[in-house]
C-alpha cells in the first residue's frame, strides 16, 4: 500500500486545485451522476451527515462495545463491533473468564435477529397494536383486582442469570400475596439440579471443569456442542489436550451415546449403545469404581459381557486418574444423575473437576414447578401469567393444550420479541428488545459478572422486561438505572478493588465482565443414605427392544428460538451436514430392515398417541434400536423463507408450500415422573411410500473411494492425517505424512520480503463445532442462498467444515472435522488460468480476488483442487432492507456472476497494517485475527506471518505435526493442518486384542 | 459419345456429366423458390433456434445459475457444447486444406459445404465461451486492447486467452479461405441471375471476376498460401481447445495425450458431421452424380483411422492412470468408467469404437443408410466423450467431501437444442444462397477417370 506513487499526489501539490486527471475524474463523476439520477433506478436513499458530530465517532472506524450474549444462559462475553451507529459483528472478548475469547455460531448470528423485521414493532393489546400506556394501564388494573382477591401470579421464565432481574423480580413478587416464578427449558436437565439437591443438599448445577479432568467420561451430553456451556466446554476440553509436555497433556474422554452427537465425533472412545443401556452402564461403573475405593455400594447391574469389558477398561481409566477425573451425564433422568454424582464422589470429582462451592447458574430449570404450574394453569386457578423468554406453547409437550389454557386466564402477558406460539395465545404481548438494544447484567457462574449494554437505540417500540415490571409497579425506572441500583447495592460490595461506584461501574463496562467475590457455598459432603434412598427410589428402565425415539437439541435451532434466522438454518448440521430441515435419522441397519433410503418419507407413531412424518436420513454411528430427532423446528412463522432463494424457473421453495421448516418434536417429549423425558419407548416406524427432498452440504463423507456400489472402500486419502496418542508418544510426525520432496523448474520469484499470512490449523483442536463459519458469514457480507441452492450445491460460505466418516472393517468408527478455506497457495493454479488477471498472487502472499475484473468463467474454480471458491451464480438476496443493515462496509457486497472466496480478511490485515502505521509501530503477532479464527472457542486456527520466525504460526508450523493437504501436487498452500491425535488403541493393537 | 471409365482409378463426377450440366445442376436449386421439404426444415431449425435465443436470453438476465452447474462443477454442457463445436468444425478446414495440399482430388464435391460447416460450427462454438462467463457483458476483457484501468493486460498465461486467439484466428482463417474458393462461384451466379439486386449482390461478393487467366492464376496461388495457412489451424486450435484442460491440475484433466487426442477426435467428429449434412443434401438435390458412394466410402476410411487413434487414446488414458499410481488419477478413470456418469463413458465407447468398426466392410461404407446412420452416432458419442471428460473429471476430484452431481436444467438443454438450430438455420440459408458444390473446382476434375463430355468451347 505504501509503496505506491500515486500521480495524484504530485499534481495536488503542485497548486493547480484541480489537476487535469482530476477533472477528468470529476467530469466522469458529474456525468455519471446525472445519469444515474436520470435512471431512477432504485430509491434515492438520503445519507445525512452528524448534525453534531458525536465525540466518539469517526465516520468509517469502528468503535467496540464490550457486552453479553444472551443467544442461551451461558453467557459468553462478547465484543461489539459498531461502525456508522449499528453493529455489525459480535466477537468473543478474548479476556471473558468463561468464553475466552470464543464465540459460538448462534452468538455470531445473533446479530442478524437485530435486524429481522419480523421482529414485533411494539405491544400489542388483544392482538392489536397499542400503546405502552394502554398496555401498563390493563396490566395494572388486573394486577391490583388480583391484589385485592388474592388471585395467583405466575411467572414462567427460561433460566435466569441475572442478578438485577431477580431483585426486581423479588421486589414485584413481595406485591402480591400469591406469586410464584418458575424457570423452565424447553431441553432440560433438571434431574441435575434435582440430583444435586438429594447428593448435596443443594438444588445447583455444579460447575464442570473440562480443563482440569485427565479422563473424562460422558453419558450422552453433548458437551461441545448443545450442552449447558458449550464454548466453555470447548475452551476447556482442548486445554486438556493441547499435547504439550512429556508426557503429552492429554485427556481422554469416552463417549457413551445413542446418536452421534458432535461431542461424540470427537471423542477418543466412543460406543454407541441404545439408552436403555445407560443405567447399566452407569451403575456397573459405580459398582467398579467402589469395588476399587474397597466401598460397597449395594448396586446391581445387568449389561452383557463385551460391555462389561469396555466399562472396566473405563473404570480402570477414571480411577488411575481420580481426583482428575471427570463423568458427565446429558439424560434428563434422575437416577443416570444420582449415579453420575455417585461416580464423581468416588472419583474424588468434587472440588476438584466438578465443582459445588461457586457452581454455575447456566442452566437452572424446575421441571417439577413446571408441572405444578401447568397444572394450575389447567385447572384454572392463575389470575395472571407472565411469560418472559421460552416458548411454552411451542416448546412444551402439551404446549397446545396449554395454548387453549392459557385463553382463559384474565391476563396472559407474553414478553416475546416476535408473534410465536405463546404470544399469539397471550392477551398482551410486550415485546423485549433485542440484547444489543438493552441493558442487563448476568452472573453466569457463580463470582462472573457481565454487563450487557445497547449498542443502538431500540429499533422497534419495545421495552426490557425489568422495565415492564419496573413500570407496573409504578415506579417506571430505566433498566439502566435498575441495574445500577442493584450493582451499587450488591454487585459493588462484592468487591474491593474499586472505590467509588462510578470507577467501578466504568471499568466493568469497559471490560464487560467484573470477577467479584464469589460467598462459596458450604461443600457439604456427599449425602450417601439420601443418595441410596432416592436411588432406591428411582426405576430402573426396562429394555423391551423397542424401537426408541430419542430427542436432541439442534446445535443450531437450540430448543427453536433461532428459528427465524436464516444463517443458522443455512449452516450444516455440524455432524449430519443437513441443512433447513429436521429428520429421522436411522442407522444403516435399520434403515435397511425397513426398507428405506435417504429422504423417504416415515411415519413415526408413539404409544400413547401422536404421530409425525419425517424424512429418513441414514447416520452411521447411530444405535440401531434409536430413531433421533432433533428439536427446534417446525416454529410458526418459518414458512417466512418460503422464497429466501433466487428466483427462477427451475427454483424450489425453501420450504414446502404450506409447511414449515421442519417439524415440531416438542409433543413428543415426555414426563417420567417429573422430569421432562427426551427418549420414548415403543416407537413403531411405518413408510409412507413418498420421498422428500433432505439437503445436505456434504454429499460423501468418507476419505476412502467408493467401490461400485457407492460405499468407502479402499485406501484412505490422506486429507485428514492422524496418529494415536501412543504413536504420537514414540513419534511426534505420525500419521504426518512424509513431506513430498517437489523438483521445480521455475526459480524462486516471489522473494515475499514482507510479512507473508500463513495459517495453521490444529485438527486435533477443532471440534467441528462451526462457529468460524457463521463468524465468517457475517464478517464478509456471504448472502444466504436458500434450501434449493444448498441442494444444488451452490453455498456461498468461503469456509466449510468438511465432516469425514471413517468406518472400518473391525466396526470402529471415527469422525473427523476439518475446515477447508482458501489455502492462499503460492503456486495457485486458479491464478494462471484466469484469462483476465482477476485472481492474483500479491507480495504478503495472498491470493486475492479482484471482483470487478472478474468476468465468471469458472475455471478458476474447476481448477481448484481445494474446491473452496464460490460463484454468484444468481443476484442472491440479502434479507429485507433491515438485514442489509448487518452488512459489513469494509467488504464489497458482491454482485452476480463473479467469482469469490476466502481473502484471510484482508479488510482485517490492511486495517491492523494502516493502524500500526499510524502509531509507528511494528505489527505484532496476533493483531491480526481473521474472523474464523477469531471466534474458534477452541482457538484451532492460527494465523500470522510467517516470516515471522516468533510467530505462532511459524512454530506451528515447525511443529512435526504439521502438514499440508495435497502439499505432493505441487500448489504450495500457506495454510496448513496439525495431524488429529485420539487417544485410541493402534491398528496393531487392535489386531492383537481383537 | 461411349463413356470410357478408368479401370484403376474410380471417377469423381458419374453420369457423364458436362459443364453446363454441373453449372446447372449445383445452382439449379437456387433459381426456384424454395421447396415445402425446405421449409419444413427451415422452420424446425429456426424454431429451435428461438427456442436457444430465449433460453440464452434468459440465462443472461437471470444469471448462470439457471444452468445445473455447481461450486464443484463450474463446466459442463456449455463448454461441452463449445468444444463439440469447434470439432465439428475441423473436418472443414481438413477437407479443404490438408486434402487440398495432398491432391486429394475428391474433396472437391464436399469442401464447400464442409467449410460451410466448419464457420457455422465455429460460429455455434463461439457462443458458448460468451454466455458461459457470469458477465457475458464484460466478456471482451479476454482481448487485449489499450484501456485506461492501469492499463491492464491480460493474463497470457491462461489458456482461455490462447483460446480466444485460436478461435477468433481459426474462424477469420476459415471464413477467408471459404469465401476466397466462392469467388468464382459467386461470378456464376451473378452471371446466371435474373434480378437486378441478385446480380448487384453477387456481382459485389464476387469482386469482379471476370474468368481471365490471369484471375484464375491469382486466384489459384492465393487459394494454395490460404491452404497453407490453415493447415496448422487443423492441428493447433484443438489443441489449444484441449490445453484448457491439460494444463490444469484436475485429475482426468491433467493429462499429455489430451493435444492429439482432441485433434484426432475433431476429425472425426468432424467428418461424421460432414457425412450427416452430406447424404441429406446429396438425396434431396440430388447430388448423386459428384457426391458418389465413393466419395462417401472415403471419408469413412478417414473416421475410421481418426476413430481408431481415439481408441487407442482412451485406452491409453486408462493404462497411463492404473501406471502412474497416482491415487487421484487413478481413482478420476475407474470413477469415468465405473461412477455415477458410468453410462456417459459406456455411451462414449460405444458409440466412438464400437461403431465405426463396421466401416470395415466395404459393402457397409457404401451403404448409405448405414453410414448416415453410424454418422450420427458418431455425433451424439462425441459429444458425449466431451461431456465426460469435462464434467465426470470436475464431479469427484482431490476432497471427497466437494464431491458432488451434475443434472442438467432446462435451460441447458434449450441452449444446447439452440445451437443446433443455429447450425441447422444457418446451413438450410447457405444451401438456398450459395452453391453447395464447388463449381469451378468439380469442373476441374470432371475428367478424373472419366471421359465425361465437357462443353464444347
Amino acid at each position: 500500500m505504501s509503496h505506491e506513487h500515486h500521480p495524484k499526489d504530485e499534481e495536488l501539490q503542485t497548486g493547480s486545485g484541480v489537476g487535469r486527471r482530476d477533472f477528468l475524474r470529476l467530469a466522469g463523476f458529474s456525468f455519471a451522476g446525472a445519469f444515474l439520477a436520470g435512471c431512477q433506478q432504485g430509491k434515492i436513499e438520503k445519507a445525512i451527515p452528524f448534525l453534531i458530530q458525536p465525540e466518539e465517532v469517526t465516520p468509517g472506524l469502528a468503535y467496540w462495545y464490550s457486552t453479553t450474549c444472551t443467544g442461551c444462559s451461558a453467557g459468553c462475553g462478547v465484543l461489539a463491533k459498531n461502525r456508522d451507529g449499528r453493529p455489525i459483528k459480535l466477537e468473543g472478548n478474548p479476556d471473558h473468564p468463561i468464553s475466552k475469547g470464543g464465540l459460538c455460531a448462534v452468538g455470531q448470528a445473533s446479530i442478524l435477529s437485530l435486524y429481522d423485521s419480523h421482529r414485533l414493532k411494539g405491544p400489542l393489546l388483544s392482538g392489536k397494536e397499542a400503546t405502552w400506556n394502554e398496555i401498563d394501564a390493563q396490566v395494572t388494573s388486573v394486577l391490583s383486582r388480583i391484589r385485592q382477591t388474592g388471585g395467583r401470579i405466575r411467572l414462567l421464565t427460561g433460566t435466569i442469570t441475572s442478578p438485577t432481574t431477580r431483585a426486581v423480580i423479588a421486589k414485584f413478587f413481595s406485591r402480591y400475596p400469591n406469586a410464584k416464578h418458575v424457570e423452565y427449558e424447553a431441553i432440560s436437565c433438571s434431574a441435575i439440579l434435582d440430583a444435586h439437591e438429594i447428593t448435596h443438599g443443594r438444588r445447583i448445577l455444579p460447575r464442570y471443569h473440562f480443563d482440569r479432568a485427565q479422563t473424562i467420561f460422558s453419558v450422552d451430553a453433548d458437551f461441545l456442542g448443545t450442552w449447558i456451556s458449550p464454548v466453555e466446554y470447548t475452551a476447556g476440553f482442548r486445554a486438556g489436550r493441547t499435547l504439550e509436555g512429556t508426557p503429552p497433556k492429554f485427556s481422554h474422554h469416552t463417549q457413551i451415546e445413542s446418536q452421534l452427537s458432535l461431542t461424540g465425533s470427537n471423542a477418543d472412545e466412543r460406543i454407541a449403545v441404545s439408552p436403555a443401556e445407560y443405567e447399566g452402564i452407569l451403575s456397573q461403573l459405580a459398582i467398579l469404581i467402589g469395588e476399587k475405593g474397597g466401598r460397597q455400594t449395594g448396586l446391581t447391574s445387568k449389561i452383557n459381557p463385551e460391555m462389561e469389558r469396555r466399562v472396566q477398561r473405563i473404570a480402570d481409566r477414571l480411577w488411575q486418574t481420580r481426583g482428575r477425573s471427570l463423568v458427565v451425564c446429558g439424560v434428563n433422568d434422575l437416577r443416570l444423575q444420582l449415579l453420575a454424582n455417585f461416580a464423581n464422589h468416588l472419583l474424588d470429582g468434587y472440588g476438584n473437576t466438578v465443582d459445588v462451592q461457586t457452581p454455575s447458574f447456566q442452566t437452572n430449570p424446575n421441571d417439577a414447578a413446571l408441572q405444578d404450574v401447568l397444572h394450575e394453569i389447567k385447572a384454572g386457578d392463575v389470575g395472571a401469567l407472565f411469560i418472559a423468554g421460552g416458548n411454552p406453547v411451542y416448546d412444551l409437550p402439551e404446549g397446545e393444550t396449554l395454548g387453549a389454557n392459557m385463553r382463559k386466564i384474565p391476563l396472559v402477558v407474553s414478553f416475546a420479541e416476535r408473534m410465536d406460539e405463546t404470544a399469539s395465545a397471550a392477551t398482551m404481548v410486550c415485546p423485549t428488545p433485542h440484547f444489543l438494544e438493552t441493558w442487563n447484567d448476568t452472573e453466569p457462574v457463580h463470582g462472573a459478572v457481565s454487563l450487557t449494554q445497547p449498542t443502538i437505540p431500540p429499533l422497534m417500540k419495545t421495552r426490557s422486561f425489568i422495565e415492564s415490571l419496573s413500570a407496573w409497579m409504578g415506579e417506571s425506572q430505566t433498566a439502566y438505572d435498575l441495574i445500577r441500583a442493584e450493582w451499587r447495592s450488591t454487585v459493588f460490595q462484592r468487591q474491593s478493588s474499586k472505590k467509588t461506584f462510578d470507577e467501578f461501574w466504568n471499568d466493568t463496562l469497559l471490560k464487560g465482565f467484573v470477577t467479584v467475590s464469589a460467598p462459596t457455598f458450604s461443600q457439604s459432603a456427599f449425602d450417601l443414605p439420601s443418595f441410596t434412598s432416592s436411588l432406591n427410589k428411582t426405576d430402573v428402565p426396562k429394555d423391551d427392544g423397542s424401537m426408541m425415539l430419542v430427542l436432541h437439541a439442534s446445535p443450531t435451532m437450540m430448543d427453536g428460538r433461532n428459528a427465524h434466522n436464516a444463517w443458522l438454518q443455512e449452516l450444516p448440521d455440524p455432524v449430519t451436514k443437513t441443512v433447513w430441515d429436521n429428520h429421522a435419522s436411522l442407522s444403516r441397519n435399520t434403515a435397511e430392515k425397513y426398507g428405506l433410503a435417504e429422504g423417504d418419507i416415515v411415519k413415526l407413531e408413539v404409544q400413547n398417541g401422536g404421530d409425525v412424518e419425517l424424512p429418513v436420513h441414514i447416520q452411521p454411528g447411530q444405535h440401531d434400536a434409536v430413531i433421533a430427532v432433533a428439536l427446534g423446528y417446525g416454529r410458526k412463522g418459518t414458512d417466512r423463507f418460503t422464497n429466501i432463494g433466487p428466483d427462477w424457473i427451475q427454483a424450489r421453495p425453501t420450504v414446502p408450500p404450506g409447511a414449515l421448516v421442519g417439524k415440531n418434536m416438542a409433543p413428543f417429549v415426555g414426563h417420567a415422573n417429573t422430569l421432562l423425558t427426551y427418549i420414548t419407548n415403543s416407537v413403531t416406524i411405518s413408510r409412507t411410500g413418498r420421498s422428500y427432498s433432505l439437503v445436505a452440504s456434504q454429499e460423501y463423507n468418507s476419505l476412502r473411494d467408493p467401490n461400485l456400489l457407492g460405499e468407502p472402500t479402499g485406501e484412505r486419502r490422506p486429507i485428514v492425517q492422524e496418529a494415536t496418542l501412543a504413536a504420537f508418544s514414540l513419534d511426534p510426525s505420525a500419521g504426518s505424512f512424509r513431506k513430498p520432496h517437489l523438483e521445480t523448474m521455475w526459480p524462486e520469484d516471489h522473494k515475499y520480503t514482507g510479512h507473508r499470512w500463513g495459517m495453521a490449523i490444529d485438527l486435533n483442536a477443532c471440534t467441528g463445532c462451526s462457529a468460524c463459519v457463521v463468524g465468517c458469514q457475517v464478517e464478509n457480507n456471504i448472502p444466504v442462498v436458500g434450501k434449493d441452492e444448498m441442494r444444488r450445491n451452490r453455498d456461498l460460505t468461503w469456509i466449510r467444515i468438511d465432516r469425514y466418516y471413517d468406518e472400518n472393517n473391525d466396526g470402529s468408527f471415527s469422525v473427523s472435522h476439518q475446515p477447508m478455506m482458501c489455502q492462499h497457495c503460492g503456486n495457485a493454479p486458479c491464478e494462471t488460468v484466469c484469462p483476465v488477471l482477476a485472481t492474483v498472487h500479491n507480495d504478503e502472499g495472498l491470493n486475492q480476488q479482484v471482483y470487478n475484473r472478474c468476468v465468471g468463467t469458472r475455471y478458476c474454480a474447476n481448477n481448484c483442487p481445494y474446491k473452496i471458491r464460490r460463484f454468484n451464480w444468481f443476484e442472491y438476496k440479502r434479507g429485507d432492507e433491515m438485514q442489509k443493515m448487518v452488512l459489513n462496509p469494509d467488504v464489497t457486497v458482491r454482485d452476480r456472476g463473479v467469482m469469490e472466496k476466502c481473502s484471510f480478511c484482508i479488510q482485517r490485515i490492511e486495517l491492523a497494517k494502516i493502524e500500526a502505521r499510524n502509531s509507528g509501530t511494528r505489527l505484532k503477532d496476533g493483531d491480526i485475527q481473521p474472523a474464523c479464527a477469531q471466534s474458534c472457542p477452541a482457538q484451532a486456527i492460527v494465523f500470522g506471518d510467517m516470516n515471522d520466525p516468533e510467530s505462532k504460526v511459524s512454530k506451528r508450523m515447525k511443529n512435526p505435526r504439521f502438514y499440508k493437504v495435497l502439499e505432493e501436487i505441487g500448489v504450495r498452500p500457506s495454510v496448513g493442518y496439525m495431524t488429529l491425535i485420539h487417544d485410541r488403541p493402534d491398528d496393531k493393537e487392535k489386531q492383537h486384542h481383537g | 459419345m461411349a463413356e470410357v471409365y478408368s479401370t484403376l482409378r474410380t471417377p469423381l463426377v458419374l453420369d457423364n456429366k458436362s459443364y453446363s450440366d454441373i453449372t446447372r445442376d449445383v445452382c439449379e436449386t437456387l433459381d426456384h423458390r424454395p421447396s415445402t421439404a425446405w421449409w419444413a426444415a427451415f422452420i424446425v431449425s429456426f424454431s429451435l433456434l428461438v427456442i436457444g435465443a430465449v433460453a440464452i436470453a434468459y440465462q443472461i438476465a437471470t444469471g448462470v445459475g439457471v444452468w445445473g452447474l455447481n461450486n464443484t462443477i463450474g463446466w459442463a454442457f456449455d463448454i461441452t457444447n463449445f468444444v463439440f463445436w469447434i470439432g465439428i468444425g475441423h473436418a472443414g478446414t481438413l477437407i479443404s486444406a490438408i486434402l487440398f495440399l495432398f491432391r486429394q482430388k475428391w474433396r472437391t464435391s464436399v469442401n464447400r459445404s464442409a467449410e460451410a460447416m466448419t464457420i457455422f460450427a465455429v460460429i455455434c462454438a463461439g457462443i458458448f465461451p460468451i454466455i458461459h462467463t457470469g458477465r457475458p457483458w464484460f466478456a471482451f476483457w479476454l482481448i487485449p486492447y489499450p484501456n485506461f484501468r492501469g492499463p491492464l493486460w491480460i493474463n497470457f498465461r491462461s489458456p482461455l486467452v490462447w483460446d480466444m486467439f485460436a478461435i477468433s484466428c481459426y474462424f477469420t482463417i476459415s471464413f477467408v479461405f471459404w469465401f476466397t474458393g466462392l469467388v468464382p462461384d459467386l461470378a456464376t451466379l451473378r452471371d446466371r441471375a435474373t434480378s437486378k439486386i441478385k446480380k448487384k449482390i453477387y456481382g459485389f461478393l464476387s469482386f469482379g471476376w471476370d474468368g481471365s487467366n490471369r484471375t484464375w492464376h491469382r486466384y489459384e496461388k492465393v487459394y494454395l498460401l490460404l491452404a497453407g495457412l490453415a493447415t496448422p489451424l487443423v492441428v493447433s486450435v484443438h489443441t489449444i481447445v484441449s490445453w484448457d484442460f491439460a494444463t490444469s491440475v484436475i485429475p482426468g484433466w491433467h493429462t499429455t495425450i489430451l493435444p492429439p487426442y482432441f485433434v484426432a477426435g475433431a476429425v472425426f467428429s468432424g467428418f461424421a458431421m460432414v457425412l450427416t449434412l452430406m447424404l441429406i443434401v446429396r438425396r434431396v438435390l440430388h447430388f448423386e452424380s459428384y457426391i458418389t458412394l465413393h466419395h462417401i466410402e472415403q471419408m469413412c476410411k478417414v473416421i475410421i483411422a481418426t476413430g481408431g487413434i481415439v481408441g487407442l487414446a482412451y485406452a491409453t488414458e486408462l493404462f497411463v492412470a492404473y501406471y502412474s499410481g497416482n491415487e487421484y488419477e487413478r481413482f478420476a478413470f475407474i470413477n469415468r468408467a465405473l461412477g455415477p456418469y458410468g453410462w456417459t463413458y459406456w455411451i462414449m465407447v460405444s458409440c466412438n469404437i464400437l461403431a465405426p468398426q463396421l466401416f470395415w466392410f466395404k459393402k457397409l461404407r457404401r451403404n448409405v443408410a448405414v453410414v448416415f446412420v453410424v454418422s450420427i452416432i458418431i455425433n451424439v458419442g462425441m459429444w458425449f466423450e466431451r461431456f465426460v471428460i469435462i464434467m465426470t473429471s470436475l464431479t469427484r476430484d482431490f476432497l471427497p467431501a466437494s464431491w458432488s452431481a451434475f443434472t442438467p436444467t432446462i435451460i441447458d438443454i434449450a441452449t444446447l437444442v439452440g445451437s443446433f438450430g443455429l447450425f441447422f438455420t444457418l446451413f438450410l440459408l447457405f444451401s438456398r444462397l450459395l452453391p453447395m458444390i464447388s463449381i469451378g473446382e468439380v469442373k476441374n476434375v470432371l475428367h478424373y477417370a472419366n471421359n465425361g463430355k465437357g462443353d464444347k468451347k
